[in-house]
């Protein structure tokens, strides 16, 4: 099922398209990546797929149903740039964020205690934002976008100010929420994390879609064309292959991009065997960070396009 | 009214009605508009009487003028019968304040030389010529030929008891009251208006720093967002005004079952000729509840819905003014339109009443940016016909639904903008951006 379609949004800022004639859906129960370099017109996307801005052209539908205000409160938002009231304190702040989502204060405040906990935050009730540090705010702020139980759940890089325990913490609720059948998307610019907990993802270039689909496909549509050999003797052998590009290279490991399918991987084998010993040669799907790198690459070319 | 904006209100409304700034203002501002008052009339006092100069009074007329000038202030005048040259030098040397000679040609001209050393302010000088004026003057009267009779009579001042004619029948007119009472309002308007529109441009301005508007336009309007706020403080403002009104009432009950037995309407007629400042300072003993005139309920009515609809007039723009700017530096320069046609009116204030039912003072009051301030003054200080209450009332409220209108548009699409610091002409653009 459906759980969002974004169908043909564009929004001009001035003459600049942030996003340009922009087309994709999310299914529901899947983390969902929006990925893209800065500036691309992720932000924009998302205050639209939020109901802050209003699209120039096209539409968003959201459960089915044509985006509206009311559909908000089934919707949670972690924006970028965090935002909390320096002087309220940490339980009046995630009352009236739950408040403003339509949940009643009593329930607020039980959800609160549950989340609190569940993050290592019990305590912290009556101490103000201030008091607190980078990585706590950024706890409370991720209570706020879930507390109201939104089926939808819009996160801005939401590990950015985690320490590594912490962004275990919140990466194993975000794959908790999902079991729940909760739908995630996930604006990151950090690969591994797209590799780590995506289904899907769509990716933004100058407000344009380049890339969308399940994140397999995606990898087994490049086909398995990054090769990693690790040998033992002479690399002179470096300079007889064709049609690859290397991506890595140290004494003993070569890490390569195959430019053709066609090539025989084979041969490869061959005249690497006639200067060193192989120890390993595999053969594999690229990963969502070379895409990433070779996507925007290829854009790069299309001056025509803006 | 739906459920978002209620809690935007209600979040506004309770913190800022905990927080110490609104208890101690609350408390503290009228002892700060008393003291504003009154401060001016008691140092005008205090320095008229407070001289420590002292005068040497060389009498050299046979008519006691200076036993009597000295007996009317021991401490400021004292006789001397040293020579003027001497006299001069202890001016000089600092031993003595100055001195005056009297004698007949003084009588005769009824001018009087005092030599002093110079400065000292002219409060003293005032007094001796008030004293030895009164004393010359009863000479002078003498010696033509005036009776005691005569002289009591020309001591008697003349009054003017002012009767308004209404349909219960005659009452006391109280004109400089009601016009003092007016200024006054007109300036707690002006004060309200400056300081709750501030607030609203201050708590925007805040949000959007803080980036707490995009948490927060993600749950709701952005036209709830700012009415919740602009309502929200508002009704801050309401409880200020109505806890100051209730102390008001309890403070001239008290004072006044505290006064009226101590003092003699005679004698508060009598303060209130003496007082330096015949208006505010005479206002005030009325205010203190010692002879109240009858301050109508239409005029505490009418300060309400002035103070509430100007505040709703400008509290719009200053939200529109915030939402433009990412810090509260950059917001004076875009305020400016927006403060002052709070402050012009302040300016006008003396003008209008001093003649409130003048064609000048009517069409002031009349433009909707000046209406708050210069309606309620007149309002206080003369009878308004109805016509032009009930226009003043259509045309501020419209011009409210108006300053909504534009301020929502900016407002919309200022909150979601960042970095350049806007123009004007961005403003004008972001309206028709803002469909």
């Amino acid at each position: 099922m459906e759980i969002l379609e974004v169908k043909n949004v564009t929004k001009r800022f001035g003459n600049y398209a942030a996003a340009n004639n922009v087309s994709f859906t999310v299914e529901s129960g899947q983390i969902f990546g929006l990925l893209g370099p800065n500036g691309a017109g992720k932000t924009t996307l998302i205050r639209m797929i939020n109901n802050i801005l209003i699209p120039d052209e096209g539409e968003i539908y959201i459960f089915g149903e044509k985006l509206n205000s009311d559909l908000q409160n089934n919707i949670g938002y972690l924006p970028e740039e965090r935002g909390l009231y320096k002087k309220l304190k940490v339980m009046e702040q995630i009352i009236y964020f739950a408040r403003l989502k339509g949940m009643s204060r009593a329930a607020a405040i039980e959800r609160a205690r549950f989340w609190l906990n569940k993050l290592g935050a019990s305590g912290w009730e009556n101490k103000k934002i201030q008091e607190l540090s980078k990585g706590m705010q950024q706890k409370i702020q991720f209570i706020t976008t879930i507390l109201h139980s939104p089926d939808l759940i819009i996160l801005d890089e939401p590990f950015s100010g985690f320490d590594p325990i912490n962004t275990e913490l919140v990466k194993n609720i975000l794959l908790e929420l999902r079991a729940e059948g909760k739908t995630i998307i996930l604006s990151t610019h950090v690969m591994s994390q797209v590799e780590e907990l995506c289904d899907s993802i769509c990716m933004i270039n100058k407000g344009k879609l380049v890339l969308n689909g399940k994140v397999s496909d995606i990898k087994a549509g490049y086909g398995r064309n990054h090769l990693v050999i690790e040998f033992d003797g002479q690399d002179e052998f470096i300079n007889l292959l064709n049609d690859v590009e290397i991506l890595n290279r140290t004494n003993s490991r070569l890490e390569l991009k195959l430019l053709n399918h066609s090539i025989n991987t084979n041969n490869i084998f061959k005249t690497v065997s006639e200067f060193a010993t192989v120890t390993r040669f595999d053969l594999s799907l690229p990963t969502m960070h070379e895409i990433f790198i070779d996507t925007v690459a290829n854009q790069k070319g299309d001056k025509n396009e803006q | 009214m739906n459920n978002k904006i209620i809690t935007i209100i209600s979040h506004e409304y309770i913190t800022r009605i905990k927080s110490k700034g609104f208890i101690i203002g609350t408390l503290l501002g009228p002892l700060f508009i008393i003291l504003l008052i009154v401060i001016p009339g008691l140092v005008a006092y205090l320095s008229a009487d407070s001289t420590s100069k002292k005068i040497a009074i060389v009498d050299k007329t046979n008519f006691g003028i200076g036993q009597k000038l000295v007996s009317l202030d021991t401490s400021k005048y004292y006789l001397s019968d040293k020579s003027e040259d001497e006299l001069r030098r202890q001016v000089l040397a600092g031993e003595s304040d100055g001195f005056v000679v009297v004698d007949e040609n003084v009588i005769n001209t009824g001018e009087a030389l005092v030599f002093t050393s110079g400065g000292g302010g002219i409060g003293f000088i005032t007094s001796l010529e008030n004293n030895l004026g009164d004393i010359v003057k009863q000479k002078q009267l003498k010696d033509a030929g005036a009776t005691d009779d005569i002289l009591k009579l020309i001591d008697k001042p003349f009054k003017i008891k002012n009767l308004k004619v209404t349909e219960r029948g005659e009452q006391k007119d109280y004109t400089e009251v009601y016009a003092a009472i007016g200024y006054f309002l007109g300036f707690v308007i002006y004060f309200l208006m400056f300081a709750y529109g501030s607030l609203v441009s201050r708590g925007v301005i805040e949000e959007k720093a803080n980036r707490i508007i995009e948490v927060i336009a993600s749950s709701a309007k952005p036209f709830e967002i700012m009415m919740g706020k602009v309502i929200g403080i508002g009704l801050v403002g309401l409880t200020q005004v109505a806890v100051w009104i209730i102390l008001g009432f309890a403070a001239i009950t008290i004072a006044g079952t505290i006064f009226s037995g101590s003092i003699s309407p005679e004698q508060i007629v009598e303060l209130q000729n003496q007082t330096a400042m015949p208006q505010s300072s005479g206002s005030m003993l009325n205010i203190a509840g010692l002879e109240i005139p009858s301050i109508s309920p239409w005029l505490i009515i009418g300060f309400v819905y002035y103070f509430l609809i100007g505040y709703f007039i400008y509290a719009t723009l200053f939200a529109a003014i915030g939402s433009a700017v990412d810090q509260e530096q950059d917001a004076a320069q875009l305020q400016t339109p927006v403060t002052l046609p709070i402050i012009i009116p302040i300016l006008l204030v003396f003008n209008v009443i001093s003649n409130p039912d003048s064609t000048l003072a009517v069409i002031l009051s009349l433009i909707p940016f000046f209406t708050p301030i210069l309606m309620t003054v007149r309002i206080a200080a003369t009878q308004v016909p109805l016509w032009q209450i009930l226009a003043s009332i259509v045309l501020t409220i419209g011009t409210f639904f108006l300053c909504l209108k534009i301020a929502a548009r900016i407002y919309r699409v200022g909150i979601l903008m960042y970095g350049k610091k806007p123009t004007f002409r961005d403003l004008f653009k972001w309206m028709r951006i803002a469909k």
